[in-house]
Protein backbone atom coordinates (compact mmCIF):
# COMPACT_ATOMS: atom_id res chain seq x y z
CA UNK A 1 0.00 0.00 0.00
CA UNK A 2 1.27 3.49 -1.04
CA UNK A 3 1.69 5.52 2.30
CA UNK A 4 0.98 9.04 2.75
CA UNK A 5 3.54 9.75 5.23
CA UNK A 6 6.77 8.23 6.04
CA UNK A 7 9.57 9.02 8.61
CA UNK A 8 13.19 7.74 8.60
CA UNK A 9 14.92 8.14 11.72
CA UNK A 10 13.65 11.89 11.98
CA UNK A 11 15.12 14.11 14.81
CA UNK A 12 14.19 17.10 15.90
CA UNK A 13 15.94 20.08 18.26
CA UNK A 14 14.80 23.72 18.44
CA UNK A 15 18.37 25.92 18.45
CA UNK A 16 21.29 24.11 20.35
CA UNK A 17 18.89 22.39 23.18
CA UNK A 18 18.71 18.48 23.63
CA UNK A 19 16.78 16.66 20.71
CA UNK A 20 12.80 17.16 21.52
CA UNK A 21 11.90 14.18 19.12
CA UNK A 22 14.51 11.75 18.62
CA UNK A 23 14.70 8.76 16.06
CA UNK A 24 11.20 8.38 14.62
CA UNK A 25 10.30 6.36 11.96
CA UNK A 26 7.03 5.44 10.93
CA UNK A 27 4.95 5.15 8.13
CA UNK A 28 1.09 6.61 8.10
CA UNK A 29 -1.45 5.06 5.41
CA UNK A 30 -4.27 6.55 3.79
CA UNK A 31 -7.41 6.11 4.80
CA UNK A 32 -6.16 5.39 8.73
CA UNK A 33 -6.71 6.71 12.02
CA UNK A 34 -4.59 6.88 14.67
CA UNK A 35 -4.59 8.87 17.88
CA UNK A 36 -1.10 10.21 19.44
CA UNK A 37 -0.95 10.07 23.42
CA UNK A 38 1.97 10.67 25.71
CA UNK A 39 2.48 12.85 28.90
CA UNK A 40 3.14 17.09 28.25
CA UNK A 41 6.13 17.13 26.83
CA UNK A 42 6.69 14.10 25.38
CA UNK A 43 7.08 15.90 21.96
CA UNK A 44 3.10 15.50 20.29
CA UNK A 45 3.16 18.58 19.58
CA UNK A 46 6.51 18.80 17.71
CA UNK A 47 5.47 15.78 15.89
CA UNK A 48 2.41 17.01 14.38
CA UNK A 49 4.26 20.70 13.24
CA UNK A 50 6.51 18.17 11.29
CA UNK A 51 3.53 16.55 9.65
CA UNK A 52 1.70 19.77 9.37
CA UNK A 53 5.07 20.97 7.18
CA UNK A 54 5.66 23.96 10.01
CA UNK A 55 8.79 22.78 10.57
CA UNK A 56 11.83 20.83 8.74
CA UNK A 57 13.84 18.20 10.80
CA UNK A 58 17.21 18.40 12.34
CA UNK A 59 17.89 14.98 10.91
CA UNK A 60 16.70 11.91 9.61
CA UNK A 61 14.29 11.78 6.19
CA UNK A 62 10.31 12.49 5.73
CA UNK A 63 8.72 11.37 2.78
CA UNK A 64 5.34 12.76 1.98
CA UNK A 65 2.71 12.12 -0.96
CA UNK A 66 5.52 10.23 -2.43
CA UNK A 67 7.93 13.22 -2.42
CA UNK A 68 10.64 13.85 -0.09
CA UNK A 69 9.51 16.71 1.90
CA UNK A 70 12.94 17.45 3.46
CA UNK A 71 14.33 19.06 -0.18
CA UNK A 72 10.98 20.34 -1.36
CA UNK A 73 11.79 23.76 -2.44
CA UNK A 74 10.02 26.94 -0.83
CA UNK A 75 7.34 27.54 -3.64
CA UNK A 76 5.89 23.86 -4.09
CA UNK A 77 5.62 23.63 -0.15
CA UNK A 78 1.80 25.51 -0.29
CA UNK A 79 0.61 22.97 -2.20
CA UNK A 80 1.67 20.04 0.46
CA UNK A 81 0.31 21.62 2.85
CA UNK A 82 -3.39 22.81 1.11
CA UNK A 83 -3.26 18.99 1.13
CA UNK A 84 -3.13 19.18 4.99
CA UNK A 85 -5.33 20.21 7.11
CA UNK A 86 -4.97 21.20 10.88
CA UNK A 87 -6.36 21.98 14.17
CA UNK A 88 -4.42 23.55 16.43
CA UNK A 89 -4.13 23.20 20.21
CA UNK A 90 -4.73 26.99 20.46
CA UNK A 91 -6.90 27.30 17.66
CA UNK A 92 -5.01 30.07 16.41
CA UNK A 93 -8.54 31.53 14.92
CA UNK A 94 -8.08 34.85 13.02
CA UNK A 95 -8.98 36.96 15.38
CA UNK A 96 -10.52 40.09 12.89
CA UNK A 97 -12.50 37.50 10.84
CA UNK A 98 -15.69 35.91 11.44
CA UNK A 99 -16.79 32.67 12.06
CA UNK A 100 -17.38 31.93 8.27
CA UNK A 101 -14.68 33.86 7.27
CA UNK A 102 -12.11 31.91 9.29
CA UNK A 103 -13.95 28.42 8.07
CA UNK A 104 -14.07 29.90 4.36
CA UNK A 105 -10.04 31.17 4.86
CA UNK A 106 -8.42 27.42 3.23
CA UNK A 107 -10.92 27.81 0.13
CA UNK A 108 -10.17 31.47 -0.24
CA UNK A 109 -6.63 30.89 0.05
CA UNK A 110 -6.56 28.12 -2.88
CA UNK A 111 -8.58 30.56 -4.78
CA UNK A 112 -12.06 28.92 -4.74
CA UNK A 113 -14.81 31.41 -5.85
CA UNK A 114 -17.10 33.20 -3.25
CA UNK A 115 -19.96 31.31 -5.25
CA UNK A 116 -18.36 27.89 -4.78
CA UNK A 117 -17.31 28.49 -1.15
CA UNK A 118 -20.79 29.65 0.40
CA UNK A 119 -22.53 26.29 0.43
CA UNK A 120 -19.98 24.15 1.69
CA UNK A 121 -19.42 26.63 4.57
CA UNK A 122 -22.49 27.03 5.32
CA UNK A 123 -23.01 23.19 5.63
CA UNK A 124 -20.30 23.14 7.58
CA UNK A 125 -21.52 25.91 10.27
CA UNK A 126 -24.72 24.35 10.30
CA UNK A 127 -22.74 20.83 10.95
CA UNK A 128 -20.87 21.85 14.20
CA UNK A 129 -23.79 23.96 15.28
CA UNK A 130 -22.97 27.88 14.70
CA UNK A 131 -25.21 29.12 11.99
CA UNK A 132 -26.16 31.44 14.32
CA UNK A 133 -22.62 32.42 15.06
CA UNK A 134 -21.30 32.82 11.17
CA UNK A 135 -20.89 37.08 11.62
CA UNK A 136 -19.17 36.51 15.55
CA UNK A 137 -15.56 36.90 15.66
CA UNK A 138 -13.56 34.66 17.85
CA UNK A 139 -13.46 36.93 20.95
CA UNK A 140 -17.58 36.62 21.23
CA UNK A 141 -17.55 32.77 20.82
CA UNK A 142 -16.94 30.24 24.20
CA UNK A 143 -13.94 28.15 24.12
CA UNK A 144 -15.70 25.44 22.81
CA UNK A 145 -17.22 26.83 19.89
CA UNK A 146 -13.55 28.67 18.91
CA UNK A 147 -12.39 24.80 18.92
CA UNK A 148 -15.60 23.60 16.68
CA UNK A 149 -14.95 26.87 14.28
CA UNK A 150 -10.93 26.04 13.99
CA UNK A 151 -12.00 22.00 13.14
CA UNK A 152 -14.33 23.45 10.57
CA UNK A 153 -11.53 25.15 9.26
CA UNK A 154 -9.29 22.00 9.27
CA UNK A 155 -11.68 19.74 7.45
CA UNK A 156 -13.44 22.16 5.01
CA UNK A 157 -10.79 21.67 1.80
CA UNK A 158 -11.20 17.52 2.22
CA UNK A 159 -7.59 17.40 3.13
CA UNK A 160 -5.76 13.83 2.52
CA UNK A 161 -4.06 14.02 5.99
CA UNK A 162 -6.19 16.02 8.88
CA UNK A 163 -3.47 16.66 12.08
CA UNK A 164 -5.26 17.91 15.17
CA UNK A 165 -3.66 18.69 19.03
CA UNK A 166 -6.17 17.90 21.12
CA UNK A 167 -9.60 18.58 19.13
CA UNK A 168 -12.13 17.87 21.81
CA UNK A 169 -10.09 19.68 24.79
CA UNK A 170 -13.04 22.03 25.26
CA UNK A 171 -15.95 20.56 24.08
CA UNK A 172 -18.52 18.72 26.03
CA UNK A 173 -18.34 14.51 25.30
CA UNK A 174 -21.67 14.95 23.30
CA UNK A 175 -19.93 17.89 20.99
CA UNK A 176 -16.73 15.55 21.42
CA UNK A 177 -18.22 12.65 19.85
CA UNK A 178 -19.97 14.87 17.00
CA UNK A 179 -16.87 15.99 16.34
CA UNK A 180 -14.97 12.37 16.68
CA UNK A 181 -17.74 11.23 13.58
CA UNK A 182 -16.79 14.27 11.72
CA UNK A 183 -13.16 13.46 11.45
CA UNK A 184 -14.11 9.27 11.16
CA UNK A 185 -16.77 10.84 8.15
CA UNK A 186 -13.54 12.44 6.58
CA UNK A 187 -11.51 9.14 7.33
CA UNK A 188 -14.36 7.32 5.26
CA UNK A 189 -13.67 9.55 2.61
CA UNK A 190 -9.65 8.34 2.67
CA UNK A 191 -8.46 11.24 4.80
CA UNK A 192 -5.52 9.97 6.95
CA UNK A 193 -6.37 11.10 10.48
CA UNK A 194 -3.99 11.94 13.35
CA UNK A 195 -5.61 13.04 16.75
CA UNK A 196 -3.02 13.76 19.47
CA UNK A 197 -5.02 13.42 22.98
CA UNK A 198 -4.64 13.24 26.70
CA UNK A 199 -8.40 11.71 26.58
CA UNK A 200 -8.11 8.20 26.31
CA UNK A 201 -11.63 7.40 26.45
CA UNK A 202 -11.79 9.02 23.10
CA UNK A 203 -9.47 5.93 21.91
CA UNK A 204 -11.87 3.17 22.71
CA UNK A 205 -14.57 5.40 20.08
CA UNK A 206 -12.89 4.71 17.49
CA UNK A 207 -12.51 1.07 16.84
CA UNK A 208 -9.55 0.24 14.65
CA UNK A 209 -8.03 3.48 15.15
CA UNK A 210 -4.19 3.21 15.85
CA UNK A 211 -1.86 4.17 18.57
CA UNK A 212 1.21 6.10 18.40
CA UNK A 213 2.52 6.61 22.04
CA UNK A 214 5.09 9.32 22.31
CA UNK A 215 7.50 8.97 25.79
CA UNK A 216 10.36 11.64 26.18
CA UNK A 217 10.46 12.29 21.97
CA UNK A 218 10.86 8.89 21.02
CA UNK A 219 8.01 6.48 19.60
CA UNK A 220 6.52 3.60 20.52
CA UNK A 221 4.41 1.46 18.57
CA UNK A 222 2.12 -0.77 21.06
CA UNK A 223 -0.05 -2.04 18.56
CA UNK A 224 2.50 -2.44 16.00
CA UNK A 225 0.20 -0.26 13.48
CA UNK A 226 2.68 1.73 12.70
CA UNK A 227 4.53 -0.97 11.19
CA UNK A 228 1.20 -2.66 9.49
CA UNK A 229 -1.31 -1.43 7.07
CA UNK A 230 -4.76 -0.40 9.07
CA UNK A 231 -7.73 -2.12 9.66
CA UNK A 232 -11.23 -0.90 8.49
CA UNK A 233 -12.16 1.89 10.95
CA UNK A 234 -15.29 1.57 12.69
CA UNK A 235 -17.01 3.77 14.74
CA UNK A 236 -18.15 2.66 17.86
CA UNK A 237 -20.96 5.12 18.81
CA UNK B 1 1.19 42.34 -10.63
CA UNK B 2 2.95 44.53 -8.87
CA UNK B 3 -0.12 47.30 -8.96
CA UNK B 4 -2.61 44.59 -8.16
CA UNK B 5 -4.06 46.07 -5.32
CA UNK B 6 -7.86 44.90 -6.15
CA UNK B 7 -8.30 42.55 -3.77
CA UNK B 8 -11.50 40.66 -3.12
CA UNK B 9 -13.05 42.14 -0.10
CA UNK B 10 -12.70 38.89 2.10
CA UNK B 11 -9.08 39.25 1.49
CA UNK B 12 -8.76 42.57 2.55
CA UNK B 13 -10.17 41.54 5.87
CA UNK B 14 -7.03 39.35 6.16
CA UNK B 15 -4.75 42.33 7.56
CA UNK B 16 -7.60 45.36 8.20
CA UNK B 17 -6.62 48.41 6.88
CA UNK B 18 -6.24 51.10 9.38
CA UNK B 19 -5.96 53.71 7.22
CA UNK B 20 -5.74 57.72 8.67
CA UNK B 21 -4.96 55.56 11.72
CA UNK B 22 -1.84 54.69 11.23
CA UNK B 23 0.99 57.52 10.97
CA UNK B 24 2.36 55.97 7.43
CA UNK B 25 0.75 58.16 5.11
CA UNK B 26 0.85 60.89 7.30
CA UNK B 27 5.17 60.39 7.34
CA UNK B 28 4.79 59.46 3.37
CA UNK B 29 2.69 62.93 3.34
CA UNK B 30 5.61 65.25 5.01
CA UNK B 31 8.57 63.26 2.84
CA UNK B 32 6.72 63.57 -0.41
CA UNK B 33 6.25 67.55 0.22
CA UNK B 34 9.42 67.87 1.25
CA UNK B 35 10.43 65.87 -2.42
CA UNK B 36 7.79 68.02 -4.59
CA UNK B 37 8.88 71.27 -3.18
CA UNK B 38 13.46 69.88 -3.83
CA UNK B 39 12.24 68.61 -7.06
CA UNK B 40 10.17 72.13 -7.91
CA UNK B 41 13.10 74.07 -6.68
CA UNK B 42 15.11 72.36 -9.44
CA UNK B 43 12.84 72.25 -12.17
CA UNK B 44 12.51 76.27 -11.36
CA UNK B 45 16.38 76.33 -11.50
CA UNK B 46 16.49 74.14 -14.72
CA UNK B 47 13.90 75.81 -16.45
CA UNK B 48 15.71 79.51 -15.09
CA UNK B 49 19.11 78.31 -16.41
CA UNK B 50 18.00 76.90 -19.86
CA UNK B 51 16.07 80.49 -20.59
CA UNK B 52 18.92 82.04 -19.32
CA UNK B 53 21.64 80.04 -20.75
CA UNK B 54 20.12 80.42 -23.89
CA UNK B 55 19.41 83.81 -24.30
CA UNK B 56 22.97 84.89 -23.01
CA UNK B 57 24.71 82.04 -24.99
CA UNK B 58 22.95 84.04 -28.24
CA UNK B 59 24.11 87.52 -27.18
CA UNK B 60 27.64 88.73 -28.15
CA UNK B 61 29.51 92.29 -27.28
CA UNK B 62 32.09 94.00 -29.40
CA UNK B 63 33.85 96.40 -28.18
CA UNK B 64 35.88 98.90 -29.71
CA UNK B 65 39.24 100.72 -28.06
CA UNK B 66 39.38 103.77 -29.52
CA UNK B 67 40.17 107.18 -27.72
CA UNK B 68 39.16 109.79 -30.21
CA UNK B 69 35.21 110.59 -29.62
CA UNK B 70 35.21 111.04 -33.43
CA UNK B 71 37.28 107.75 -34.72
CA UNK B 72 35.36 105.68 -32.25
CA UNK B 73 31.63 106.99 -33.61
CA UNK B 74 33.12 106.24 -36.87
CA UNK B 75 34.25 102.21 -36.15
CA UNK B 76 31.34 101.73 -34.23
CA UNK B 77 29.16 102.56 -37.29
CA UNK B 78 31.05 100.60 -39.32
CA UNK B 79 31.65 97.64 -37.17
CA UNK B 80 27.45 98.11 -36.64
CA UNK B 81 26.91 97.64 -40.30
CA UNK B 82 29.75 95.17 -41.33
CA UNK B 83 28.13 92.91 -38.76
CA UNK B 84 24.51 93.12 -40.02
CA UNK B 85 25.56 90.66 -43.17
CA UNK B 86 26.97 87.58 -41.62
CA UNK B 87 24.25 85.00 -41.37
CA UNK B 88 22.47 84.02 -38.03
CA UNK B 89 22.49 87.74 -36.83
CA UNK B 90 18.92 88.82 -36.04
CA UNK B 91 19.95 91.82 -34.21
CA UNK B 92 23.00 94.68 -33.54
CA UNK B 93 22.66 97.46 -31.44
CA UNK B 94 25.26 100.14 -30.68
CA UNK B 95 25.11 101.34 -27.25
CA UNK B 96 25.10 105.16 -27.27
CA UNK B 97 28.30 106.87 -25.24
CA UNK B 98 25.42 108.18 -23.07
CA UNK B 99 24.41 104.85 -21.63
CA UNK B 100 27.87 103.12 -21.67
CA UNK B 101 28.93 105.99 -19.35
CA UNK B 102 25.82 105.20 -17.36
CA UNK B 103 26.90 101.66 -17.00
CA UNK B 104 29.92 102.64 -15.90
CA UNK B 105 29.63 105.01 -13.68
CA UNK B 106 28.65 102.57 -10.35
CA UNK B 107 32.53 101.48 -11.46
CA UNK B 108 34.47 104.21 -12.49
CA UNK B 109 32.27 107.38 -10.40
CA UNK B 110 31.07 110.21 -11.88
CA UNK B 111 34.08 112.53 -11.93
CA UNK B 112 36.40 109.98 -13.52
CA UNK B 113 33.86 109.97 -16.44
CA UNK B 114 33.16 113.80 -16.71
CA UNK B 115 37.09 114.05 -16.81
CA UNK B 116 36.58 113.08 -20.53
CA UNK B 117 38.08 109.28 -19.58
CA UNK B 118 37.64 107.62 -22.97
CA UNK B 119 35.37 104.92 -22.60
CA UNK B 120 35.41 102.10 -25.34
CA UNK B 121 32.34 102.04 -28.48
CA UNK B 122 30.22 98.96 -27.62
CA UNK B 123 27.69 96.99 -30.20
CA UNK B 124 25.23 94.77 -28.98
CA UNK B 125 24.97 91.76 -31.14
CA UNK B 126 21.94 88.86 -31.32
CA UNK B 127 22.40 85.42 -32.97
CA UNK B 128 19.51 83.15 -33.40
CA UNK B 129 21.48 80.53 -31.86
CA UNK B 130 24.64 80.03 -30.16
CA UNK B 131 27.50 81.03 -32.57
CA UNK B 132 30.41 78.42 -32.78
CA UNK B 133 33.77 79.73 -31.56
CA UNK B 134 34.82 79.97 -35.82
CA UNK B 135 32.01 81.79 -36.25
CA UNK B 136 33.17 84.08 -33.61
CA UNK B 137 37.12 83.71 -35.11
CA UNK B 138 35.46 84.60 -38.47
CA UNK B 139 33.15 87.66 -37.52
CA UNK B 140 36.71 89.11 -35.43
CA UNK B 141 38.72 88.92 -37.97
CA UNK B 142 36.30 90.48 -40.49
CA UNK B 143 36.14 93.84 -37.73
CA UNK B 144 39.55 93.84 -37.60
CA UNK B 145 39.51 95.44 -41.25
CA UNK B 146 37.49 97.83 -39.99
CA UNK B 147 38.04 98.05 -36.34
CA UNK B 148 41.64 96.39 -35.63
CA UNK B 149 41.30 97.01 -32.07
CA UNK B 150 37.51 95.30 -31.45
CA UNK B 151 37.21 93.08 -29.03
CA UNK B 152 34.53 89.88 -29.29
CA UNK B 153 32.74 89.42 -25.70
CA UNK B 154 30.10 86.27 -25.58
CA UNK B 155 28.09 86.72 -22.45
CA UNK B 156 28.35 82.90 -22.21
CA UNK B 157 31.99 83.41 -21.34
CA UNK B 158 31.26 85.15 -18.35
CA UNK B 159 28.44 83.93 -17.08
CA UNK B 160 29.86 80.62 -16.87
CA UNK B 161 30.45 80.23 -13.33
CA UNK B 162 26.97 81.44 -12.32
CA UNK B 163 25.66 78.58 -14.56
CA UNK B 164 28.19 76.18 -13.16
CA UNK B 165 26.57 77.19 -9.88
CA UNK B 166 23.26 76.72 -10.95
CA UNK B 167 24.14 73.55 -12.21
CA UNK B 168 25.59 72.30 -9.01
CA UNK B 169 22.76 73.79 -7.54
CA UNK B 170 20.75 71.06 -10.09
CA UNK B 171 22.72 68.20 -8.73
CA UNK B 172 22.75 68.99 -5.11
CA UNK B 173 18.40 69.15 -5.72
CA UNK B 174 18.43 65.91 -7.49
CA UNK B 175 20.40 64.39 -4.46
CA UNK B 176 18.33 65.88 -1.82
CA UNK B 177 15.50 64.73 -3.76
CA UNK B 178 16.69 60.73 -4.21
CA UNK B 179 17.69 61.16 -0.30
CA UNK B 180 13.88 61.88 0.91
CA UNK B 181 12.86 59.08 -1.56
CA UNK B 182 15.59 56.82 -0.06
CA UNK B 183 14.22 57.91 3.29
CA UNK B 184 10.62 57.46 2.29
CA UNK B 185 11.30 53.86 1.03
CA UNK B 186 12.49 52.85 4.58
CA UNK B 187 9.70 54.58 6.40
CA UNK B 188 7.95 52.21 4.05
CA UNK B 189 10.19 49.08 4.90
CA UNK B 190 9.52 50.33 8.72
CA UNK B 191 6.09 49.98 8.55
CA UNK B 192 5.39 47.01 6.60
CA UNK B 193 8.01 45.10 9.30
CA UNK B 194 5.98 46.29 12.03
CA UNK B 195 2.89 45.26 10.65
CA UNK B 196 4.36 42.00 9.45
CA UNK B 197 5.16 41.39 13.23
CA UNK B 198 1.99 42.46 14.45
CA UNK B 199 0.09 40.33 12.10
CA UNK B 200 2.48 37.38 12.07
CA UNK B 201 -0.30 35.21 13.86
CA UNK B 202 -2.67 35.63 10.53
CA UNK B 203 0.47 35.28 8.10
CA UNK B 204 1.50 31.79 9.86
CA UNK B 205 -1.91 30.69 9.24
CA UNK B 206 -2.21 31.54 5.73
CA UNK B 207 1.25 30.15 5.57
CA UNK B 208 0.18 26.63 7.02
CA UNK B 209 -3.34 26.58 5.09
CA UNK B 210 -1.32 26.95 1.76
CA UNK B 211 -0.92 30.41 1.30
CA UNK B 212 2.11 31.81 -0.65
CA UNK B 213 4.68 33.94 -0.22
CA UNK B 214 2.85 36.58 -3.19
CA UNK B 215 -0.63 36.04 -1.58
CA UNK B 216 0.76 37.69 1.96
CA UNK B 217 2.61 40.19 -0.30
CA UNK B 218 -0.15 41.45 -2.07
CA UNK B 219 -1.80 41.93 0.88
CA UNK B 220 0.95 44.79 2.46
CA UNK B 221 0.94 45.68 -1.33
CA UNK B 222 -2.10 46.94 -0.91
CA UNK B 223 -2.35 48.55 1.82
CA UNK B 224 0.57 49.98 1.35
CA UNK B 225 -0.10 51.61 -1.68
CA UNK B 226 -3.38 53.54 0.02
CA UNK B 227 -1.05 54.55 2.77
CA UNK B 228 1.23 56.02 -0.07
CA UNK B 229 -1.54 57.27 -2.41
CA UNK B 230 -2.77 58.84 0.48
CA UNK B 231 0.69 60.79 1.69
CA UNK B 232 1.17 61.54 -2.04
CA UNK B 233 -2.37 63.46 -2.29
CA UNK B 234 -1.91 65.04 0.78
CA UNK B 235 1.99 66.46 0.12
CA UNK B 236 1.05 67.02 -3.65
CA UNK B 237 -1.65 69.48 -2.61
CA UNK B 238 0.19 70.61 0.40
CA UNK B 239 2.90 71.51 -2.32
CA UNK B 240 0.99 72.73 -4.82
CA UNK B 241 -0.51 75.57 -2.77
CA UNK B 242 2.90 76.47 -1.39
CA UNK B 243 4.61 76.35 -5.20
CA UNK B 244 1.06 78.22 -6.33
CA UNK B 245 2.08 81.31 -3.56
CA UNK B 246 5.55 81.22 -4.22
CA UNK B 247 4.45 81.47 -8.32
CA UNK B 248 2.72 84.48 -7.48
CA UNK B 249 5.67 85.89 -5.49
CA UNK B 250 7.94 85.69 -8.50
CA UNK B 251 5.63 87.33 -10.81
CA UNK B 252 5.17 90.14 -8.36
CA UNK B 253 8.97 91.09 -8.42
CA UNK B 254 10.95 93.16 -9.87
CA UNK B 255 11.38 91.94 -13.25
CA UNK B 256 15.07 92.72 -13.48
CA UNK B 257 15.46 90.58 -10.69
CA UNK B 258 14.10 87.23 -11.14
CA UNK B 259 14.21 87.57 -14.94
CA UNK B 260 13.10 83.99 -16.17
CA UNK B 261 12.47 82.67 -12.62
CA UNK B 262 9.44 80.66 -12.58
CA UNK B 263 8.03 77.10 -12.37
CA UNK B 264 7.65 75.72 -16.09
CA UNK B 265 4.44 74.18 -17.09
CA UNK B 266 5.64 71.01 -17.86
CA UNK B 267 7.03 70.76 -13.56
CA UNK B 268 3.49 70.09 -12.80
CA UNK B 269 3.36 67.08 -14.47
CA UNK B 270 6.60 65.59 -13.49
CA UNK B 271 5.34 66.75 -9.80
CA UNK B 272 2.20 64.68 -10.25
CA UNK B 273 4.22 61.72 -11.04
CA UNK B 274 6.23 62.11 -8.55
CA UNK B 275 3.94 60.64 -5.77
CA UNK B 276 3.08 57.93 -8.18
CA UNK B 277 6.29 57.16 -8.85
CA UNK B 278 6.80 56.38 -4.68
CA UNK B 279 3.49 54.80 -4.53
CA UNK B 280 4.76 51.97 -6.85
CA UNK B 281 8.45 52.23 -5.38
CA UNK B 282 6.26 51.71 -1.82
CA UNK B 283 4.48 48.77 -3.35
CA UNK B 284 8.04 47.65 -4.38
CA UNK B 285 9.78 47.99 -1.33
CA UNK B 286 6.72 46.60 0.78
CA UNK B 287 6.84 43.48 -1.73
CA UNK B 288 10.27 43.14 -0.98
CA UNK B 289 10.30 43.30 2.58
CA UNK B 290 7.28 40.69 2.89
CA UNK B 291 8.88 37.72 0.66
CA UNK B 292 12.07 38.62 2.16
CA UNK B 293 11.01 38.57 5.99
CA UNK B 294 9.03 35.62 5.35
CA UNK B 295 11.89 33.64 3.73
CA UNK B 296 13.03 34.32 7.20
CA UNK B 297 10.53 33.66 9.46
CA UNK B 298 8.46 30.62 7.94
Amino acid sequence: MQSVVEFDNVGLRYGTGAETLTDLSFTLYPGSFYFMTGASGAGKTSLLKLLYLAHRPSRGAIRMFGHDAITLPRNRLPGFRRRIGVVFQDFRLVPHLSSFDNIALPLRIAGISERELRGPVTEMLAWIGLTERADARPAMLSGGEQQRVAIARAVIGRPEILVADEPTGNVDPEMALRLLQLFAALNKLGTTVVVATHDIHLLQEVEGAQMMRLDKGRLSDPTGSLRHPPKPLILKS
Amino acid sequence: MLLDFALPAHDRKLIPEGRLSGQMPWVIAIMLFLTLLVAAAGLTLAAAAQKGGQDLARQVTVQIIEADPIERAAKRAAVTRDLQKFDGVISVTPVSDVEVRKLLEPVLGEDILDADVPVPALVDVRFDAAPSRATLDGIRDSLRGVAPDVRLDPHSAWMAPFYRLMNMLLWLAGAVAVLLLLATSAVVVLAVRSTLNTHRGTIEIMYLMGGTDFQAARLFQRRVALDALLGGFVGFGAAAVVLAILNNGFAAAEPSLLSGVAFPNFGWVILALIPLAVTALAMLMARFTVISALKKML
